[in-house]
C-alpha cells in the first residue's frame, strides 16, 4: 500500500498542519507525568503519522493499540504492564500510543476507557491518544486528564504536493489535472487521496522502460478498483487505461459498467449519455461477433470505457459501491426455470402452430385470463401431455 | 388437437371450412385433386388463415396421416441457417411415406428467416423438388429474396370483412352457447382488426370472466390482456425513474422472455399518447427508430431499448 510506503519517517517530511506539529512537539518537550494528550481532526489527516514520525526521529519506542486489538481493562493492562516492565533497547523512551480511541467498544472493550484513564494518571511514560471525535461520551472522564491538540482538513495544495512526489517516485506519469482532481475530491483526507493515486497507479499499465529501472510487474486490478477507475478518469483514455489490467474478458466488463451507470451518474443527462455510448459499443460488439473480426474490439472498448467516463459533467465525489451485473445475475439464477419454460413453450409451438415469440407475446395476456377459470390450467396440461403444475406460471 | 383454447379448437380442419380467401381455397382444392402442388407462399395479415390453409391443404391431401409427410417449422424460434442446412435438408430429401409422392415442409413466419438462411433454402428447394414441397408462410413477401418466391406460386391473403369475422364469432358463440349481444360483437370486431386468432382469445377470455359477454366484459378483457407492463415501464421513465424502468425491461426481456422488437415495437405505438409535446414526440420516435436499428444490426436487446429508455427520461425532464 503506498500509504504505508510514503508514511513519513521524519517531521521535515511531515507535510502541514503547522499549528498541530508545534503543539504536540511543544507537549511531549514538557510533559509531566499524569497527563495525556488527544490528537484529535478528521481522518487521513496525518495525526498518526505525526506520532510515528516524532517517535522515530527522536528514537522512540512506541507501544501501540488501535482498534483492531481487543481493548478490554485485562487487556490494555496486560498490555501495558509488559511494555513498562520490558527494558527497552538501549534504554530508549517510549510512547503509549492509543490511536482510533473513540472507536473502544462499549461492550466487547468493556473496562477500556477507565483502564485508560488509570494508565494515563500512573504511566511512567507519555500517553498519546488519537481520535476523530473527542467530544463524543465515551471520552469524557478521559478528556480532564488529556490535553487537546486539533488538527485540520489539509489543503488541496497540500494533498497535491504529496501526490505528485509519490506518483515521481512510483515512476508513473499522471496528469496534473488528475492529481487535482484527486486532491479536491479527497476533502482534506491524504489517506484517501492516496489510495486514490494508487488505483491510477495500478491501471496503468508500465512501460517496457519503466520495467526494467523499477522491477515494476504487471499488477491484477479488482474490477470494483477499476470501476472506480472508469467512473471517475476525467479523460477517455484513463478511462480505457483503468480496465487495462482487470482478469476479465471485455464482454463482461461491458455488463459491469452497465450496471453500474445508474449508481453512479445522477444527472438523466449523463446517465442517456452514457447509455448511447454503451449502445454504440455494443453495435461493436456485434461486428465483433457476427464477423469474428476482432479488430474492432478496440473501439469496443473505447466507447464503453471512454465514452462512458466522458458522459458525466464533473466525477462524482462519492463513495459507489459498485455492484455485480445484474443481467448475469438473473440468467444464473433463473437457468433452470428458463429451461423448463423452454421446454413448455416448444410443445405448445406444436400444438399451438405459432411461434414461442408469438405465444408469449400475443397468447400469454389472453391464457393468463383464461386460467382464472377452474380446470382450465389442468385440462390444458392434460391435452398437451405436459407434466402437472408445467402451466403454473399462468396463474 | 388442443380443445381447450378456442383459437385451435376452431381452427378449419378442411378447406371448405376456412373464412373466406375463396380465390386461394378454390386453388386449393384444384391442387388435391390432381394429387399435385408446386412450392406455395402465402403472403398476408395475422390471423387471415394462413396456416390453417397449409395444415389444411396438408390434411386433406394425405388424410389421417398426414403428419408423417410433414414437417412443420417456426421460422421465428428456428431461424438460422443451421435448421435449413440440416433439419429442413434431412426431412426434404427422405423419401414420402404411404405411397405419396412428396413431402410437405410448412414454413411458418418465414419472414424471420436470416439472409443467409433464405440463401441456403434456395438451394434445397431446387435440389429435391422431386420428392418434397414447400410452404412459405409469412406477412410480408417482401422479406423474402426474390429467387425464392420465383420459385413458388403467391397466394395472398386477403384482410377479413366484418362479415367474415362475425360469420367465425358466430360459429363459435353457437357452439359454445355463449350469450353475445350486439354491442360486444362490434366492440370484438374493433379491437381485433380482422385477426381471427386475437377474436378467440379475446372471445374466450371474456368468456371466462363471466357468461354473459357484453360490450363491458370484451373491453375488460381487452384491457387485460393489453402490454400494461411495457406502459408501466415506460410511465416510470417518462417520471423520470430510469432505475426502476430499467428493473422492469430487464424483468420483460430476461425474466418473461419476450422479444426485444415486440417491446419496441408496442413502445413505438405507445409513444403518441404520452404526455408530452408533439415535438418531443418525435425526437423519440427517431431515436426509437435509431435504437430498433442498432438491434437489427445485431445489437443486444437490453442494452439499446436501456439506452432509449434513458432518453426518455431525459427528455420528459428537460
Amino acid at each position: 500500500m503506498l500509504t504505508e510506503k510514503y508514511r513519513p519517517d521524519k517531521l521535515s517530511a511531515y507535510v502541514g498542519q503547522k499549528s498541530a506539529v508545534e503543539d504536540f512537539v511543544k507537549w511531549m518537550r514538557d510533559w509531566k507525568p499524569g497527563k495525556g494528550v488527544v490528537l484529535h481532526g478528521p481522518p487521513g489527516v496525518g495525526k498518526t503519522t505525526l506520532v510515528y514520525a516524532f517517535a522515530r526521529e527522536n528514537n522512540i519506542d512506541l507501544i501501540e493499540t488501535n482498534a483492531s486489538d481487543l481493548r478490554s481493562s485485562k487487556e490494555l493492562s496486560e498490555t501495558m504492564s509488559s511494555a513498562v516492565s520490558q527494558k527497552s533497547l538501549f534504554n530508549r523512551g517510549k510512547i503509549f500510543l492509543f490511536d482510533e480511541v473513540d472507536g473502544i467498544s462499549g461492550y466487547e472493550d468493556k473496562g477500556g476507557v477507565g483502564e485508560m484513564i488509570r494508565i494515563v494518571e500512573s504511566s511512567k511514560y507519555p500517553v498519546v491518544m488519537i481520535a476523530n471525535d473527542p467530544y463524543s461520551k465515551k471520552l469524557y472522564e478521559l478528556r480532564k486528564r488529556a490535553d487537546m491538540v486539533a488538527f485540520r482538513k489539509l489543503t488541496v495544495w497540500d494533498v497535491m504536493k504529496r501526490l505528485q512526489l509519490i506518483a515521481d517516485a512510483e515512476r508513473v506519469f499522471v496528469s496534473r489535472d488528475y492529481i487535482h482532481d484527486i486532491a479536491k475530491k479527497s476533502g482534506g483526507d491524504m489517506r484517501s487521496a492516496i489510495n486514490d493515486l494508487e488505483l491510477v497507479c495500478r491501471s496503468v499499465k508500465p512501460t517496457v522502460e519503466d520495467m526494467r529501472h523499477s522491477g515494476l510487474r504487471e499488477r491484477e486490478v479488482s474490477i470494483f478498483d477499476a470501476m472506480g477507475a472508469l467512473f471517475k478518469a476525467t479523460s477517455a483514455r484513463m478511462a480505457r487505461d483503468s480496465i487495462g489490467n482487470v482478469d476479465k474478458e471485455p464482454d463482461e466488463i461491458f455488463w459491469w459498467i452497465e450496471n453500474n451507470i445508474t449508481g453512479e451518474y445522477e444527472d438523466p443527462e449523463e446517465v442517456a449519455k452514457a447509455y448511447d455510448m454503451l449502445s454504440r459499443a455494443d453495435v461493436f460488439r456485434n461486428r465483433i461477433r457476427s464477423r469474428q473480426n476482432w479488430k474492432f474490439l478496440a473501439y469496443m472498448i473505447d466507447m464503453m470505457t471512454g465514452g462512458v467516463a466522458v458522459s458525466k459533467k464533473a466525477p462524482y465525489r462519492k463513495y459507489v459501491r459498485y455492484q455485480y451485473p445484474q443481467n448475469i445475475a438473473i440468467m444464473g439464477r433463473t437457468k433452470g426455470s428458463r429451461a423448463a419454460t423452454k421446454e413448455v413453450f416448444s410443445i405448445m409451438t406444436k400444438e399451438l402452430h405459432c411461434s414461442s415469440r408469438k405465444i408469449k407475446w400475443e397468447m400469454l395476456p389472453y391464457l393468463r385470463i383464461m386460467a382464472k377459470e377452474d380446470g382450465f390450467r389442468g385440462g390444458l396440461e392434460k391435452e398437451m401431455k405436459l407434466e402437472e403444475g408445467a402451466l403454473d406460471f399462468l396463474a | 388437437m388442443v380443445l381447450e383454447i378456442w383459437a385451435e379448437k376452431y381452427r378449419p380442419r378442411m378447406l371448405a371450412d376456412v373464412i373466406n380467401q375463396k380465390h386461394v381455397t378454390d386453388r386449393m382444392k384444384a391442387f388435391v385433386k390432381d394429387k399435385h402442388i408446386p412450392h406455395l407462399m402465402f403472403a398476408g395479415p395475422a390471423g387471415t388463415g394462413k396456416t390453417t390453409m397449409g395444415l389444411a391443404l396438408a390434411r386433406e391431401l394425405y388424410g389421417t396421416e398426414w403428419k408423417k409427410n410433414v414437417l412443420e417449422l417456426n421460422a421465428s424460434d428456428e431461424r438460422g441457417i443451421d435448421v435449413i442446412r440440416h433439419k429442413v435438408k434431412e426431412f426434404a430429401r427422405t423419401k414420402p411415406i404411404g405411397g405419396v409422392q412428396f413431402r410437405i415442409v410448412i414454413l411458418d413466419e418465414a419472414d424471420a428467416l436470416t439472409q443467409d438462411a433464405q440463401q441456403a433454402l434456395r438451394r434445397t428447394m431446387e435440389s429435391h423438388t422431386g420428392i418434397s414441397r414447400f410452404i412459405l408462410i409469412c406477412n410480408w413477401s417482401t422479406k423474402i429474396i426474390e429467387p425464392i418466391q420465383s420459385r413458388c406460386a403467391v397466394f395472398r391473403f386477403r384482410s377479413l370483412s366484418e362479415d367474415d369475422i362475425k360469420t367465425y364469432i358466430d360459429r363459435v358463440a353457437k357452439s359454445e352457447k355463449l350469450d353475445l349481444d350486439g354491442g360486444a360483437v362490434n366492440a370484438i370486431i374493433e379491437i381485433t382488426e380482422g385477426d381471427l386468432r386475437r377474436v378467440s382469445n379475446l372471445m374466450q377470455s371474456a368468456a371466462s370472466l363471466g357468461s354473459k359477454i357484453s360490450q363491458d366484459s370484451i373491453y375488460d378483457a381487452a384491457s387485460r390482456a393489453k402490454p400494461n407492463d411495457v406502459r408501466d415501464m415506460l410511465n416510470q421513465a417518462i417520471s423520470g425513474n430510469f432505475s426502476e424502468s430499467r428493473k422492469m425491461l430487464q424483468d420483460l426481456l430476461l425474466k418473461q422472455g419476450l422479444a426485444g422488437s415486440d417491446v419496441l415495437s408496442e413502445i413505438h405505438r405507445q409513444i403518441y399518447s404520452f404526455d408530452m409535446p408533439e415535438e418531443k414526440k418525435m425526437v423519440l420516435i427517431d431515436k426509437c427508430g435509431e435504437y430498433d436499428f442498432r438491434i437489427s444490426e445485431g445489437g443486444n436487446e437490453l442494452i439499446q431499448i436501456e439506452a432509449f429508455l434513458a432518453q426518455v427520461s431525459l427528455l420528459s425532464k428537460k
